[in-house]
């Protein structure tokens, strides 16, 4: 069975899912892509929003279809997942 | 004078170069492995960097303590400091070589030791009491070797050796539970020579050779772990 993914692995996931789609990604694309609950996800994108790393767009409505909502991932977001995969390397390398 | 290995004349100077580069290095893995600590608060990262300080604090004792014991200029100016502890005609000074390779042995062992803990893989590790005691054990006994080790070296470096041995496979099994990645095996093939290294001193009494080798090897170790370092940081 494999095991729980830590807080961090969690903000990884949803961070490589974003950029996997480019960049810019729905949150129901994301909720799917990450495996999360809707209730997880927003805990974990409210917490993201507030370091930075992503930003929510809001594109205007066609007609009367509600805004449509994007999740961006920021330079800081990047910057994140650059440094977890160099620290998941250097867990690999270090048997840690 | 007192003095615990018996290295060719030629090579004085050389190994405190050589151990000046290992104790660079291991503050490197040490500040980036703290640096991981704080990024994600997980423990190992912060025994891993206290394990490689300690490697780091054996040579930099082994370097204070052997640099006294070469230049004559460095020896002075210790006299002139310790005569007032040591006595006008410094009969502590044995004291004081002893003391400066008990830090040596203690803290590379303490080192390797807890290099050997991180590298097991084990449920809960380091975190139930039982586990804890086990460390308090292995501290009381590298505490032990440490001052035999004054008296017989071979003590010190057959007890690295083994924990080495112990630290090479657990490697060896890291490198195959990760899909054999290249930078474990590099890390695998650092402990492997520096391990071989250790061989090599323990039988310094056949040949002084022997610790030029055995330098060479340790040196070469550590340079195996600076390059995995810079692949892993520059990923």
């Amino acid at each position: 069975m494999a095991s729980r993914r830590s807080r961090l692995e969690l903000v990884f996931d949803i961070l490589l899912a974003i950029q996997n789609k480019g960049g810019t990604i729905k949150p129901t694309h994301l909720m799917y892509k990450s495996n999360l609950s809707h209730k997880l996800l927003n805990n974990y994108l409210e917490e993201l929003l507030g370091k930075g790393m992503v930003v929510v767009q809001e594109e205007p409505a066609k007609k009367k279809k509600k805004g449509l909502k994007k999740v961006v991932i920021t330079e800081k977001g990047l910057n994140f997942l650059a440094e977890f995969r160099r620290m998941r390397e250097f867990t690999d390398a270090f048997g840690l | 004078m007192y003095r615990l290995f018996f290295t060719p004349g030629w090579f004085n100077g050389w190994d405190i170069i050589f151990d000046a580069v290992g104790l660079l290095i291991t503050l490197l893995i040490a500040a980036y492995s703290w640096r991981m600590y704080r990024v994600n608060g997980d423990n190992k990262f912060a025994y891993f960097s206290f394990a490689f300080l300690l490697v780091g604090l054996s040579f930099l004792a082994k370097i204070v303590t052997s640099g006294i014991l070469y230049y004559t200029p460095v020896r002075d100016v210790a006299a002139d400091v310790l005569r007032p502890v040591a006595g006008q005609r410094l009969e502590l000074s044995q004291l004081f070589y002893r003391a400066g390779f008990f830090l040596q042995m203690v803290t590379m062992l303490g080192g390797w030791l807890l290099i050997f803990f991180i590298s097991q893989k084990s449920r809960a590790r380091l975190r139930k009491f039982h586990e804890v005691t086990q460390i308090a054990l292995f501290l009381y006994l590298v505490l032990l070797i440490s001052v035999v080790s004054n008296f017989k070296y071979f003590v010190f470096y057959l007890t690295s050796g083994v924990l080495l041995g112990l630290i090479v496979l657990n490697y060896y099994k890291n490198y195959l539970n990760t899909n054999r990645n290249a930078n474990a095996y590099k890390v695998m093939l650092s402990f492997l020579f520096i391990l071989v290294g250790n061989f090599f001193f323990i039988f310094v009494f056949l040949a002084q050779s022997f610790y030029v080798i055995g330098e060479l090897f340790l040196l070469l170790g550590f340079l195996l772990l600076l390059s995995t370092y810079r692949k892993v940081v520059r990923a």
